[in-house]
C-alpha cells in the first residue's frame, strides 16, 4: 500500500486535527493543575488525584497521536516536524513529575524534573567547568588525534596490500572489545591528569575511523578507475579526485560515531580515576551518596554537547558532501 | 574452518604480529628503565642490580614485561573455578551480557514495529530514541544501578537490565531498517496475494530483517558487554569482569589489570564472534 502512494497532500488539503489538538490542551492543564495543586504537600495522593493524572495522561497521549497521525500524513518542515516529538517530551516530563509527587517518592532516589532543572541552574558554574575539562581537554582532544591518525592509517593501508591483509582483520576485531577495560590500564598508565582520558578517547574513536575511511577508499567503481587509468593519472591524482572524494562519506559516518564514543570514553574513563573534576567524576561521586539531581544536571549537560557536537558534524558533512546520494532527495 | 587458515591474510597477520611483538620488547625496556633508574636512585630495596635488570621487573611498569603477563595469565587464570579466577568471573559477565541482550532484543523488537507500523509513533519517538544515541547513555548507568538496589533488584539482575538498556537501541533502529527492507514489488506481491499485514510481517519483512537484526546484533552485544562491565564497577559486587578490574585498580596491580583487559578484549571478540557463528546457522541463504 506504501507503494502505490504517490504523493502526501499539502497542510491545506486536510482540516487541523482540532480534536486532538483540544486533548493534549485539556490532557497538559489537568497534569499541571494536579501538580499545581501538590506543589507543596509531603503526604501520598488519593485515589481521585491518581485518577485525575491517569485521565490527564490519557487525554494528552490520545492528543498527541492524533496530533502526530495528522503531521505524518502532510507535508511539513523540519521544524514543524519536530512538533509530536517536542510534545512527547513536555508529556512524558509532567506525567512523571505529577507520579512523583503523587506518590512522594523521595529526591534522594528519584528528582522531580522540575527540581533538576533548579539544581542544573544552581550549580552551573560547576558542571560547566567539569564539561570544559571532559568535553574540551579529553574527549575533543583525543577525538582529533584518533581521526587524524585513523585517516592517515586508512591512507596508508589502502596504498598497500600487505598492510590491508595484516593489519586490517586486527582493526576489525578491535572494534569488539570493551573499551572500559582499556581505561584502568591507560590512567595507571599516563597519570590522573586529562591526557590519560584523551588517550583512551583516541584509541577508541581511532580503529572504526580507519576500517571506515579504508571502505571508502577502495569501494570505488572500476569503471570510475579505468577512466583515471585513461586519463594516464599517477597515483596522487588518483586519491586526490576520485579515492579521497569517494571516502568522504563513509568518514564522515565515523566521525559521527566517533563523536558519541568520545564522550563515553571520556566519561568511563574518569570513573577510574580524575584530578577531581570531569563529567564523569562528577556522576560517579554523587551516584555513591546518593546526589542524583546533580547525576541527572550532569547527564543533562553531557547530553546536549554529545547532540550539539554531532549536529556540528551532521552541519559539516552537509556543507562538504551535499552532492552525495543520501541527500539528495 | 580449513578454510580460514588458507586464508590470504594468515601470512600477512602473522607478520604484523611478529613485527609488533619483536617491537614491544624494546620499547617496553624504554619505557621502564627510567622509571627503574629513579626507583633504584630512591633507594629502594630492589631485587635486582641494574636499571636495565630492574626494567622487567618493576611493580607498577609503565608497559609490563613478557614475563610478567605470562606470571600474571597463570596467576589470574587458574585454578578455574575461582572466585578470583578470570574464568568465573568471565562467566558471570558473558551471563550478564547475554540476558541482556536477549532482553534488548525483545523490547528493541517491538519499538521497531511499532515505528514500521505506525507513522505517529515513528514522529513521536524515533527523535529521542536517534537522540539518545548520541548520548553518553553509559552515564546513566551508576545512577540506575543503585536505585535498582533500592528496590530490592540486586546481583546480576540489575547489570544485565543495564546492559539491555544500553544494546536496545541499536537493535531498535537495525530491526526498524530491516523491516522497511523488502522492495516493493515483494509488498505489492503480498498485496495480489491478499496477505494480511500480519502474514506479510511474518512471510516477509521478518525474514527479511535478519541480517540487519544480526549486524545491529554485533554493535549491540559489544554494547551490552560494556554496559555490564561499568554496571559491575559502579556497584558493590561480588563477581564479574569489572569487579575484578575495579579491584586491581584499586589495588594498583598494574599487570593485574594489563591481564584482565586482555582477557575482556577476547570476551569481547569471542561474544560477537559467537553472533557470527548464529547469523551463519540462522541466513544460511546469505553467503
Amino acid at each position: 500500500m506504501e507503494a502505490l502512494k504517490v504523493g502526501r497532500p499539502s497542510p491545506a488539503a486536510r482540516p487541523l486535527p482540532w480534536l486532538g489538538v483540544a486533548a493534549v490542551g485539556l490532557g497538559f492543564a489537568l497534569l499541571a493543575l494536579f501538580i499545581w495543586s501538590w506543589w507543596d504537600r509531603s503526604d501520598l495522593a488519593g485515589t481521585g488525584q491518581k485518577l485525575l493524572i491517569l485521565a490527564g495522561f490519557a487525554a494528552a497521549a490520545y492528543g498527541v497521536a492524533r496530533v502526530a497521525n495528522f503531521l505524518a500524513a502532510v507535508r511539513t518542515g523540519p521544524l514543524v516536524g519536530f512538533i509530536p516529538a517536542g510534545l512527547t517530551l513536555a508529556l512524558v516530563l509532567l506525567t512523571v513529575e505529577a507520579l512523583l509527587r503523587a506518590y512522594q517518592v523521595p529526591a534522594g532516589l528519584i528528582p522531580t524534573p522540575t527540581r533538576v532543572f533548579a539544581t542544573l541552574w544552581a550549580v552551573r558554574d560547576v558542571l560547566l567547568q567539569d564539561a570544559y575539562q571532559t568535553v574540551v581537554l579529553e574527549a575533543f582532544t583525543g577525538y582529533l588525534v584518533g581521526c587524524g591518525l585513523g585517516v592517515a592509517t586508512a591512507l596508508l593501508v589502502s596504498r598497500f596490500v600487505f598492510l590491508e591483509r595484516g593489519f586490517l582483520p586486527y582493526a576489525t576485531a578491535f572494534s569488539s572489545i570493551p573499551i572500559v577495560a582499556l581505561a584502568p590500564v591507560l590512567v595507571k598508565m599516563m597519570g590522573l591528569e586529562w591526557p590519560s582520558k584523551a588517550a583512551i578517547v583516541a584509541i577508541t574513536v581511532f580503529f572504526p575511523v580507519v576500517v571506515n575511511t579504508f571502505r571508502g577508499l577502495t569501494e570505488v567503481s572500476p569503471l570510475s578507475l579505468d577512466l583515471m587509468r585513461s586519463y594516464a593519472a599517477g597515483e596522487a591524482q588518483q586519491y586526490r579526485w576520485l579515492r579521497v572524494p569517494n571516502a568522504l562519506p563513509f568518514i564522515f559516518n565515523a566521525l559521527k560515531l566517533g563523536t558519541t564514543l568520545a564522550m563515553i570514553g571520556s566519561i568511563v574513563g574518569e570513573f577510574f580515576g580524575a584530578n577531581g573534576q570531569g563529567l564523569g567524576f562528577r556522576i560517579q561521586i554523587e551516584a555513591g551518596r546518593f546526589g542524583f539531581d546533580i547525576v541527572w544536571s550532569a547527564i543533562i549537560v553531557a547530553s546536549v554537547i554529545g547532540i550539539a557536537w554531532y549536529g556540528l558534524v551532521a552541519w559539516l558533512e552537509r556543507r562538504l558532501t551535499g552532492w552525495h546520494v543520501s541527500f539528495r532527495e | 574452518m580449513l578454510s580460514r587458515l588458507r586464508s590470504p591474510n594468515l601470512v600477512p597477520m602473522l607478520a604484523v604480529a611478529l613485527v609488533i611483538a619483536a617491537l614491544y620488547y624494546p620499547l617496553m625496556l624504554l619505557a621502564n628503565v627510567p622509571v627503574a633508574q629513579r626507583a633504584l636512585d630512591s633507594g629502594a630495596a630492589l631485587p635486582c642490580g641494574s636499571a636495565l635488570e630492574c626494567a622487567t621487573q618493576l611493580r607498577s611498569p609503565v608497559l609490563p614485561s613478557p614475563q610478567q603477563l605470562w606470571t600474571g595469565f597463570a596467576n589470574l587464570l587458574f585454578p578455574l573455578g575461582s572466585p578470583n579466577a578470570i574464568p568465573r568471573n568471565a562467566a558471570v559477565t558473558a551471563l550478564e551480557t547475554l540476558v541482556g541482550l536477549a532482553l534488548a532484543a525483545v523490547v528493541g523488537f517491538f519499538f521497531a514495529i511499532g515505528i514500521v507500523a505506525s507513522r505517529a509513533f515513528e514522529r513521536s519517538l524515533l527523535p529521542w530514541i536517534v537522540a539518545s544515541q548520541t548520548v553518553p547513555i553509559i552515564a546513566i548507568a551508576p545512577m540506575l544501578v543503585v536505585l535498582l538496589g533500592q528496590y530490592g533488584v540486586q546481583g546480576w539482575i540489575p547489570k544485565a537490565i543495564i546492559a539491555a538498556y544500553i544494546a536496545f537501541f541499536p537493535i531498535a533502529i537495525g530491526v526498524a531498517k530491516g523491516l522497511r527492507s523488502p522492495d516493493p514489488l515483494s509488498l505489492d506481491l503480498m498485496k495480489t496475494y491478499n496477505a494480511s499485514s500480519w502474514q506479510t510481517y511474518l512471510k516477509l519483512r521478518f525474514p527479511a530483517s535478519l541480517p540487519y537484526l544480526f549486524t545491529a546484533f554485533k554493535v549491540a552485544m559489544t554494547a551490552a558487554l560494556i554496559g555490564a562491565i561499568v554496571a559491575e564497577i559502579s556497584t558493590i559486587s561480588f563477581q564479574g569482569i569489572g569487579k575484578m578490574l575495579a579491584e586491581n585498580s584499586r589495588a594498583s596491580d598494574v599487570v593485574a589489570t594489563w591481564v584482565i583487559m586482555i582477557a575482556s578484549a577476547v570476551l569481547g571478540i569471542l561474544l560477537v564472534a559467537l553472533v557470527g557463528w548464529l547469523e551463519k546457522v540462522v541466513t544460511p541463504w546469505k553467503r
